[in-house]
């Protein structure tokens, strides 16, 4: 067991998380820095590529202003380490000795080429465990394979059912493709450090592929058991549901409103509201009745009565209205509509940061919410805050020794 | 026996759906003994999906867990499950409050029962606030979390997936809280009650967007498959239908290759398409005379006439891709699977068994894999968990099979 429990509302005693991941690993990171990890970013000298992503609140040159950044590494430290540098590599294998997990997402065969794989590091710290994330996961075919945000929606099949039936595959917005893995990689290292700390076991390697984590996001349309079944494949159908009738996104007399009928009496309740407005006995007509199944034959005439029954309504009368005749109809929100949610307001969603990049803004603080644990609040470091923190206090370097590293270009 | 992570954690999971199911066998694969209550009387509706072979996928929402028949709302089921919940590590559920209270299940009493018990409560909007009694579904509330609206083309509608991957979002953010919560109360002897909303683990990955926002009060912009920082990108027309390569160029090195790949033709010369500014200014034309050469070409070996110029590309997968994959296949993603196929009006006891496949928990540890295990019915557990767990008496156990408490 580490020396220190965890602080008041934190979960996790501060680990030490050696981070030397990009975007694909920058959440898991996050993940566990939040929970009360002491995660460490290792970047190199010129600052790692997060830092100079998109959007921009702040100086897009220095590496300090980019939203991205700021969000994704709330509550982490960073160092500057050349680990390319045989001296940075010796560095690297001396912080080793007192971390508990290592994050990379290099290419696989990067970090055994440096001598820092697994098996080298174990012989350093037996209790040490190390993530790999990947597009595709340390072995098999494609594992060597390159790949973006882009390429992997594509590979792991989001694509194939997102988009309109008559038009190309659409990638999902917001890198959704490094959210899956990176939120497997934390729950692993969280149950390998209760195995090794709680149970006591000891250090091990897990390798997260992303495509793999991506493909089980989807896991209820079943595209891989559809072809096993029927030799068919699942495809595009725009903003609704094929599955279940009527589910979907419908437009609204503002925007976009969702809504989803899953029982037989949520059809009932539905079907008698339409019947209210519009005055259609159509859409009474016992054929429509039943589970969510058994209206996939009308799915047309169906969404039709559907779309001319909520184009006559606001999203917000259609949210709150559908809730007192036992309906979820759901507003399609922007992320204007989040800032300015009672919701997320009342429900401890928001604390402030103050950075000199941006003034004092506010965050989202997380999944969920409790009394008696919280996620960490501090922001993201500016390019090697740390370096004397660790260098100096923790590893002893000298000042003539970190001036001799910095001017060879380790630090 | 091999070392599993979460050995000797027991987790009481109550609650139907994508995203709870989904946390309970994660945590299942790790090790941890997962005693599943459900009732005959109220069937999930995921069991009855998806059409083509009712009840097939549910062993990648169930598998590995002990699944008893239990109906809470009964005297004896009540006794039962006050019972389980005395034995219990962790409580999850997505029921609102109101029934948890009207079970007698409800958290303070659930705690006053079990002290140190670690509660998940899933909601899909939230425990407080103004929404916090709505009725809502992981797949509706993906659409208010922001990333809708971040996806497809401007002035298009929302281009969102066939499926709710919000709920998963959420599925796989609960098992860290809670193994976490775990670590904390084995540390300090504390335990949490938390609680999650599916509304609120999409708004949180629109986190860049959300700071964007209050700085420049700039929406983010819907660019469907083009990227700020690289052209070509996009998926582009093979051969076949409804066939598709994904194809990102990343730097100029990549765009020399790329023209190489398609012959050379003399537009790749041309001076629209010189830097990256250019190609993405002339983005349409460029996609278009890409597509026109692509349509000719096989999607399985563009694809790897791109990597082996370390293009990053890739097919756009279908089903019959991932069911085929030679690469997922030697990974060890799927494995086979029993199943049942669910029928309406019919106890799960009676429905009948088929043979499918289920994609394994994605997560490869070297020291404590993670565990496939048995697909079991509803209430196939009965036995082991009211008899040997639970030590109930056989008379009992007659008794309350047949007063309906385990129907």
């Amino acid at each position: 067991m580490p020396a220190t429990p965890p602080g008041d509302s934190n979960l996790l005693p501060p680990y030490r998380v050696l981070d030397l991941t990009g975007p694909e690993g920058v959440f898991c990171g996050k993940f566990l820095a939040d929970y009360g990890a002491d995660v460490v970013k290792i970047e190199p000298p010129g600052g790692e590529a997060g830092r100079f992503k998109p959007p921009f609140v702040g100086e897009q040159e220095s590496g300090e202003g980019s939203g991205y950044f700021l969000f994704y590494n709330t509550n982490k430290k960073s160092v500057t380490l050349n680990i390319n540098h045989d001296s940075g590599q010796q560095i690297f294998k001396q912080m080793i000795l007192n971390a508990d997990v290592v994050l990379e997402s290099f290419p696989v065969g990067y970090m055994a080429s440096l001598g820092l794989d697994y098996d080298s590091l174990k012989d350093l710290n037996p209790n040490l465990i190390m993530v790999s994330l990947t597009p595709f996961g340390q072995t098999g075919s494609w594992k060597d394979y390159k790949a973006t945000d882009l390429t992997l929606m594509a590979a792991s099949g989001f694509m194939q059912i997102t988009g309109e039936p008559d038009g190309p595959p659409v990638r999902q917005g917001n890198e959704q493709s490094h959210f899956p893995g990176a939120q497997y990689a934390a729950t692993s290292i969280l149950a390998a450090l209760y195995h090794r700390d709680i149970l006591g076991g000891q250090g091990q390697y897990i390798d997260i592929s992303l495509q793999e984590a991506l493909i089980t996001y989807y896991t209820d349309a079943h595209p891989a058991l559809a072809w096993q079944f029927l030799g068919e494949n699942v495809t595009r159908v725009g903003t609704n549901s094929t599955l279940v009738i009527p589910l979907g996104a419908y437009p609204s007399e503002d925007g976009w409103i969702a809504l989803g009928i899953i029982t037989p009496r949520e059809w009932e309740a539905l079907s008698n509201w339409i019947y209210e407005v519009t005055g259609d006995s159509e859409v009474l007509s016992e054929v429509y009745k039943g589970g969510n199944q058994d209206r996939a034959p009308y799915i047309d005439i169906i969404t039709a009565m559907v779309v001319d029954f909520t184009c006559r309504f606001s999203s917000d009368y259609l949210f709150h209205e559908g809730q007192k005749r036992n309906l979820v109809f759901i507003p399609v929100n922007n992320v204007e509509d989040l800032l300015e949610d009672p919701q997320l307001a009342a429900s401890n969603f928001w604390y402030s940061v103050d950075h000199p990049q941006t003034g004092s803004i506010k965050y989202p603080l997380g999944v969920f919410d409790s009394d008696e644990v919280t996620p960490q609040t501090n922001p993201a470091p500016e390019l090697g805050a740390h370096n004397l923190n660790i260098y100096m206090d923790e590893m002893k370097f000298t000042q003539e020794e970190l001036k001799t590293l910095k001017d060879n270009g380790v630090i | 026996m091999t070392d599993r992570a979460l050995k000797g954690l027991r987790i009481l999971e109550l609650g139907p759906y994508v995203a709870l199911p989904l946390t309970g066998r994660i945590l299942a694969s790790l090790g941890a003994e997962v005693i599943k209550v459900e009732t005959n009387k109220v069937l999930d509706e995921m069991a009855f999906i998806p059409a083509w072979s009712r009840g097939a996928g549910q062993p990648e929402f169930q598998r590995n867990k002990k699944r008893i028949s239990l109906d809470v709302r009964t005297p004896d089921g009540l006794t039962v499950f006050r019972k389980l919940l005395s034995i219990s590590d962790v409580f999850m559920t997505n029921f609102r409050r109101n029934i948890l209270d009207r079970w007698g299940i409800d958290f303070p009493e659930v705690r006053s029962i079990r002290p140190d018990i670690v509660v998940m409560w899933q909601t899909g909007l939230g425990g407080i606030g103004p929404y916090y009694t709505y009725k809502s579904y992981g797949i509706l509330v993906q659409h208010m979390g922001g990333v809708s609206l971040m996806s497809g083309e401007e002035g298009e509608p929302p281009a969102t997936i066939n499926t709710s991957y919000s709920d998963y979002h959420t599925g796989v953010f609960q098992p860290s809280a809670i193994i976490g919560a775990l670590m904390r109360r084995a540390y300090t002897g504390n335990s949490a009650i938390m609680e999650s909303s599916i509304f609120k683990s999409g708004a949180v990955t629109a986190g860049p967007a959300l700071l964007d926002y209050q700085v420049s009060q700039k929406t983010p912009s819907r660019i469907g498959n083009k990227d700020f920082c690289m052209a070509p990108h996009g998926v582009y027309p093979c051969k076949g239908e409804d066939r598709w390569c994904a194809i990102a160029v990343q730097n100029e090195t990549q765009w020399h290759s790329f023209i190489k790949i398609l012959g050379s033709p003399g537009w790749g010369n041309e001076a629209e398409f010189s830097n990256l500014d250019v190609r993405i200014q002339n983005q349409e034309r460029l996609d278009k005379l890409i597509s026109e050469w692509t349509k000719t070409q096989d999607a399985e070996e563009l694809m790897e006439m791109m990597q082996r110029e370390a293009i990053p590309s890739s097919i756009v997968s279908k089903g019959q891709d991932l069911h085929g994959s030679r690469h997922l296949n030697d990974r060890g993603f799927y494995q086979p699977s029993k199943y049942f196929t669910a029928e309406r009006g019919k106890p799960a006891y009676d429905w009948i068994e088929g043979q499918g496949m289920a994609s394994v928990v994605p997560v490869h540890m070297s020291g404590t894999p993670m565990v496939y295990g048995d697909y079991h019915n509803i209430g196939e557990d009965n036995e082991y968990v009211y008899g040997e767990v639970l030590g109930l008496s056989q008379d009992e156990i007659h008794r309350m099979t047949d007063n309906g408490a385990f129907y």
